[in-house]
């Protein structure tokens, strides 16, 4: 039965079009990237900058290089907004339906609507990263050579060569980590989806967690409270990119972004249990 | 089947609910009324587990809503006003997921429900292409998948044509008499409810003010209907003679305590009024039920 439903939350999340808007803007915005990266002085720039650095420009202005270049921003900014839509959406916008209500008359628990609903989540933000990554890589090798993976990064200080065994590699690897970090985007939106509030609203407000969090990690004054803030932790995607791989840093932020999920997932649960569900 | 126990629902300062006990039995066709806002569709909600009672128990099945949710609505089916679902779906898949909630429910129960609320054909076609009807249906045929003991009705007729108010009481009848279900309807169609329910609770501001056998608040005598060329005259008479103690709209009269309609005629005939007629009228359950309800207190701001 457990499986059942899930299935069903399945159908119905993948059912609605809006389900679709992230997958649809990624590749809205990875072709604009590509076309300006193929097409700008950007090419040349980074040549420069390689050969600056002892490196050929031949040997790492790659698929791999262009495919992770243009993840940064959208691992930063975009598939937040499109999962806390989702997040959103997920029991708020059954409330507005009044679909929860039809629910809700069945013998099924709270609790255990919760959390198919929140599973279902999970494998909607696990998806979206595979897509996001897979075509990245795809659209980026249509205009660019298979050669060596360039990882720069100045804010996270890294700068990092690989061939391009090893940069596939560690691109497939990084992507449990860009899930893990959807995931707890997710919850937090999934909390504020469990409040009776309206399905915008619960977007807006993990959106606003987020950039909250974001804002005063680069305020200088909370440097050394860094460990506190999520987006801290959403770094450890290209923390593997830095030799020698922080793992214990690494380790503390998946471990803090999961305590996230959980205890966003659980306040959710226990508001959602208290609420009176009304037309 | 249903059992409410001294219940009281509080919204913030808000009384929504007040003290409300209430008993359906198995086998009845149990009417709810009440004016919007009188506690009707909170009184449903927590017979769900949907609204939690601030105060005392409901039971359904026989077993506690709040504590024992689960075993209590496993065979309890449920249609709200206005029925939602999942439109960019098909009907079959709504009633697929619907269903999983319950139990696990085969292909073949899914296409005999659909069959049996006359759907079949249209089943899988998107629900929003179906019309009014069309989803009034598809909701009872969520409702019946779990094979319930128990339906819960609220509104029901609320947004279909007149044609369909009458399919919709049709099929309420036919649930009683083929599937013997009980059923709990809550509804503002005072002749829905005085044709199919066997039993009436009335909720006014939130309070139980009746509870009793239809057929007895038909046989209460209602009022007396008295057609005469001079009405006021002949009520002004009737009056001063305490036969009756009032009377309205040019029509009606109310005999006094112990008064009957031979002595009014004999009254009036003895004071040469002509009487074209004077006869007892039967009391509807509309007559009834406005006589129940005091109108919500005016707002002020």
């Amino acid at each position: 039965m457990f499986f059942a439903q899930l299935k069903n939350e399945l159908w119905k999340l993948f059912g609605k079009k809006r389900t679709y808007i992230g997958f649809g803007a990624f590749l809205l915005v990875q072709t604009l990237m590509l076309l300006m990266f193929k097409f700008t002085r950007w090419e040349s720039e980074f040549e420069k900058l390689l050969a600056g650095n002892g490196y050929l420009a031949a040997d790492y202005i790659s698929a791999l290089t262009v495919a992770l270049l243009m993840l940064m921003p959208q691992v930063l900014l975009l598939l937040p907004l499109y999962v806390a839509l989702v997040g959103g959406d997920l029991v708020a916008k059954e409330a507005e339906d009044g679909t929860l209500r039809m629910i809700l008359s069945r013998p099924i628990s709270r609790f255990r609507l919760l959390l198919v609903k929140w599973l279902a989540g999970v494998v909607f933000s696990a998806l979206l990263v595979v897509v996001l990554n897979a075509v990245a890589l795809g659209f980026a090798r249509l205009l660019f050579p298979w050669q060596g993976l360039f990882v720069f990064a100045p804010i996270h200080q890294i700068f990092q060569v690989f061939s391009p065994g090893a940069g596939l590699a560690l691109y497939a690897f990084s992507s449990l980590f860009i899930v893990a970090n959807a995931i707890a985007q997710l919850s937090v939106a999934f909390m504020f989806s469990c409040f009776n509030i309206k399905p915008a609203a619960a977007t807006i407000l993990s959106l606003s967690y987020l950039f909250m969090n974001m804002v005063l990690e680069n305020i200088p004054f909370f440097s050394s409270y860094k460990n506190w803030f999520i987006t801290h932790h959403f770094d450890s995607w290209l923390q593997v990119f830095t030799s020698p791989t922080p793992w214990a840093q690494i380790f503390q932020s998946e471990i803090t972004l999961f305590a996230i999920s959980a205890t966003a997932f659980l306040i959710g649960a226990v508001v959602f249990q208290m609420r009176d569900i009304k037309s | 089947m249903i059992s409410l126990h001294q219940v009281q629902k509080k919204f913030g300062a808000r009384l929504a609910v007040a003290d409300l006990t209430l008993t359906v039995p198995r086998g009845e066709v149990f009417g709810l009324l009440g004016h919007n806002g009188a506690g009707k569709s909170t009184a449903i909600g927590m017979m769900l587990g949907q609204v939690w009672p601030t105060r005392g128990t409901v039971q359904v099945c026989g077993h506690d809503v709040t504590t024992h949710r689960a075993r209590a609505l496993h065979k309890v089916g449920a249609i709200f006003e206005a029925p939602a679902f999942y439109d960019y779906l098909s009907g079959w898949r709504n009633l697929e997921i619907l269903s999983h909630y319950s139990a696990p429910t085969t292909a073949a129960r899914i296409r005999e429900v659909v069959a049996w609320v006359g759907l079949t054909g249209r089943e899988h076609s998107k629900v929003k292409t179906y019309s009014h009807g069309m989803r009034a249906r598809l909701a009872l045929a969520q409702a019946l998948l779990p094979q319930p003991d128990l339906l819960i009705l609220d509104e029901p007729g609320n947004g279909l044509d007149p044609e369909g108010i009458a399919e919709m009481r049709r099929t309420i009848a036919r649930l009683h008499r083929e599937l013997g279900l009980t059923i709990l309807l809550s509804s503002h169609q005072l002749a829905e409810v005085e044709q199919l329910c066997t039993r009436i609770a009335v909720l006014n501001q939130g309070r139980k003010v009746f509870e009793g056998l239809v057929a007895d608040v038909k046989a209460e005598r209602g009022r007396v209907q008295l057609r005469t060329p001079d009405f006021a005259a002949a009520t002004a008479l009737l009056r001063e003679r305490g036969v009756i103690t009032d009377a309205v709209d040019g029509k009606f009269i109310t005999l006094g305590e112990g008064r009957t309609i031979a002595e009014a005629t004999q009254l009036l005939v003895g004071a040469n009024f002509a009487v074209d007629g004077i006869w007892q009228q039967d009391q509807t359950l509309e007559d009834f039920y406005l006589s129940l309800i005091k109108p919500p207190p005016a707002e002020t701001n």
